[in-house]
């Protein structure tokens, strides 16, 4: 343990820095114009700023969106820093964030889970499956992508999309 | 036993007199033709008698070439022997459930009847599986969509079809039900639990998995072979290589190619990061659930690492991508700069889990919370043909990589550990053999990785098939592509002609870190996938789950959860 201490100290983590400037934009679409000017009227209200619950859920993804998505809270990415941070359960949530396709036999629970999400609410989707179901679009056994069951603000492309990006488009949008 | 070729000889008389045709697919599967009322006999013979482990169960739709008919084949092997035994049977829609005496079989049957409209006659739960009654119908005779007559696209309308019944119920003075999921409060994919307790113990847990079932087999049906590609790397995200392995050893083998010997190494590379990637989450996440935040953000940051080496080698933080039919595709080429840094940081990675490793082994709460916790008997395992890990750490040798070498494992000096104890530290343990059999591995690979001499096999191969048929253009192309195997093009020259085809279905198989991942792959005459049945080892051990936690507290169950750390999306598929 000592050892391990010793070589954080010496050479610590570089946490990874954003800039909102530099941002790449073209993995990152946010579809409700809104959006900035809801997120306006929140922060006067004093118990939004800075603190924005994150919900996930996933709908039908093939675990690779969910390794990226737990990866945002290591040390190298961190997003808690910015104020965004995971919680277990829908009525805390300001925002839910959804992987993978709409299989099926989920759809229900994806829909009462956004139900339970307090208004007003935000969907976040992670990777080309939540898009229109990427591959399994059209399969007997889903709905399609999430875009197609709820109204979807943010997102994020990629096969999975790489952490850096997921966070760089909560920043984007949430106007940190 | 140990002869593979002379196995037929050894059988007893009256299996032997069963046994309509027999003949080597492979040299090492044997397939064994057999009738439908002697289905019961032969697989209890080797199951029982000759200790074989089932390794898969499932139907094909061969209707359109004769007549209403399924093939039902039952793959066997065994860790003594390099041999798979497939049984192979025709009927017309009820085969006799085995369920019974094998309890691995529970499950497949269950799939067959879903999917194909089969029924296991005597079935002891023949409960829907992945067709949930909420969501489709039960009641129209041809919701089975993996027959052929099926179109791939139909969906039937979404409403509210049926209810749920659980199986059993535990009935008692202060018996009382937890019911989880399949939402659940961490990040962690969809699955639902029924617990039912007295007091603090665990009585019985009921788990439904299938939430995420998103017809993978179905939509590949059609596709070409480099489709299907993408698709295997979509069956369970963190095991993306060792599914497209296990999918190319078997449409490798259908089409005749061989791979460059470079190309074997540099595989055996990605494979055994691949394990070491998951064998460190793994880590990270016991140390988690035990409460141990230090050591597990420290993990953390070590995963992360070797993320952005794989990132650094392939440009994939899960190497996605990088293999292709015939050998490696050039963004995953290990040159020499690659393998000067991958040395590097291998000793450093390696640096940083002893010191881990260490911590963990001296911290006294660790060990109160993960010795005699999620105890899985031996006898389990075997009924269950538990897979990987699971079963070495409860004294049951399983290890492809050992039994049925592929690539390069039998060239390579590595353990295979087994481990008596059968509880969590039995299988944290075991991890931590495995990472370092894994470290020893790439370095081995590494230090003896053959100079590039590129894609010498494979693109003589399909150079040779394409002059055959008088199409040399696309030898002139090939001066400038510098990925180890034939440029796709080439390939799929090849795969037209139907001169190398020696068969037309292999079985694929390969040792990912939950454990052996079998895929049976069956072309049609034009190279397009007619039947793919995928098995990801989660598929056996996730009815484990259901003893270990038996006796424990329920604020363990995360723990045992995490020892065995399946996969929801492989399962359910
Ligand atoms: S987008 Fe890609 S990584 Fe994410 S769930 Fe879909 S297939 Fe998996």
């Amino acid at each position: 343990m000592f050892n391990i201490i010793k070589t954080r100290i010496k050479e610590g983590i570089k946490t990874k820095k954003i800039n909102i400037e530099d941002i790449k934009k073209d993995n990152i679409v946010i579809f409700n114009e809104e959006l900035k000017n809801k997120l306006l009227n929140k922060s006067k209200n004093k118990n939004f700023t800075n603190n924005i619950s994150v919900r996930v859920v996933d709908s039908g993804s093939c675990n690779a969106c969910l390794h990226e998505m737990s990866a945002l809270t290591n040390p190298y990415y961190d997003m808690e820093r910015f104020g965004f941070k995971f919680v277990a359960a829908p009525k805390h949530a300001d925002v839910l964030m959804v992987a993978g396709c709409v299989a099926r036999n989920m759809y229900s629970a994806l829909l009462k889970t956004y139900e339970n999400v307090p208004y007003p609410k935000f969907v976040v989707a992670i990777g080309d499956c939540a898009m229109n179901g990427g591959v399994f679009k059209d399969s007997y056994a889903t709905l399609g992508g999430i875009q197609d069951k709820l109204t979807v603000d943010i997102l994020i492309k990629g096969c999975p999309p790489e952490p850096i990006d997921i966070l760089a488009g909560l920043l984007l949008a949430f106007g940190k | 036993m140990k002869n593979k070729l002379d196995f037929i000889q050894n059988l007893d008389k009256d299996i032997k007199e069963a046994v309509t045709e027999n003949f080597y697919n492979q040299d090492n599967e044997l397939v064994l033709k057999i009738n439908l009322k002697d289905l019961k006999k032969i697989c209890l013979y080797f199951f029982k008698d000759l200790k074989f482990y089932l390794l898969s169960a499932f139907a094909a739709d061969e209707s359109k070439n004769d007549g209403n008919k399924f093939k039902i084949r039952y793959i066997f092997s065994h860790s003594s022997i390099d041999l798979f035994i497939i049984i192979e049977t025709e009927t017309g829609g009820t085969f006799p459930s085995l369920s019974e005496e094998i309890p691995a079989l529970n499950w497949y049957e269950r799939e067959m009847k879903d999917l194909f409209g089969l029924i296991p006659e005597g079935h002891p739960d023949p409960r829907p599986l992945m067709l949930f009654p909420e969501n489709y119908p039960q009641d129209i005779q041809n919701m089975h969509p993996l027959r052929k007559d099926y179109p791939f696209n139909f969906r039937p309308e979404f409403k509210k079809y049926g209810e749920y019944n659980y199986n059993k119920d535990v009935k008692g003075d202060g018996v009382f039900n937890i019911l989880v999921g399949p939402v659940h409060a961490g990040i962690i994919e969809p699955g639902h639990f029924r617990f039912s307790m007295s007091g603090e113990p665990i009585l019985q847990l009921e788990i439904r998995h299938f939430w995420k079932h998103r017809g993978i087999e179905k939509i590949a049906e059609g596709k070409t072979i480099s489709e299907a590609l993408s698709l295997a790397e979509k069956i369970s995200g963190d095991h993306c290589v060792a599914h497209s392995l296990a999918f190319l050893a078997a449409a490798e083998k259908i089409l005749n190619i061989k791979i460059p010997e470079n190309a074997l190494y540099i595989r055996t590379i990605y494979a055994e990061l691949e394990r070491l990637l998951c064998n460190i989450n793994d880590f990270a996440w016991l140390f988690q659930d035990a409460g141990y935040s230090f050591g597990a953000q420290e993990t953390f940051v070590l995963k992360e690492d070797i993320m952005e080496l794989n990132k650094y080698l392939s440009g994939s933080r899960f190497n996605k991508g990088i293999l292709s039919l015939g050998g490696i595709n050039t963004c995953g080429n290990i040159d020499n700069l690659r393998k000067n840094v991958l040395k590097e940081k291998l000793s450093n990675f390696n640096k940083r889990y002893l010191n881990l490793k260490k911590m963990l082994l001296n911290s006294s709460t660790i060990g109160e919370r993960f010795e005699e916790t999620g105890y899985i008997n031996k006898e389990t395992i075997l009924d269950l043909c538990a897979l990987g890990f699971a079963a070495r750490a409860s004294g049951v040798p399983s290890d492809t990589r050992k039994e049925h070498p592929y690539l390069i494992y039998d060239k390579l000096r590595f353990n295979s550990k087994v481990l008596k104890n059968r509880d969590v530290f039995a299988r944290l343990l075991i991890r931590f053999y495995d990472i370092e059999e894994s470290f020893s591995i790439i370095t081995q690979c590494l230090n003896e990785l053959p100079a590039e001499d590129i894609n010498k096999s494979g693109r003589e191969y399909a150079d040779n098939n394409v002059n055959n048929t008088g199409n040399n253009i696309s030898k002139n192309k090939s001066k400038n592509d510098r990925c180890i195997i034939a440029k796709d093009d080439k390939i799929d020259a090849a795969q037209q002609l139907s001169t190398n085809r020696l068969r037309s279905w292999a079985l694929g198989y390969c040792e990912s870190q939950r454990g052996n991942i079998m895929h049976f792959v069956e072309l049609d005459e034009k190279s397009r996938i007619s039947r793919w049945k995928i098995r990801d080892p989660s598929f056996h051990n996730w009815q484990l789950i259901e003893f270990a936690v038996i006796g424990d507290i329920i604020a363990d169950f995360p723990i045992v959860n995490k020892s065995l750390n399946l996969s929801y999306a492989g399962n359910d598929l």
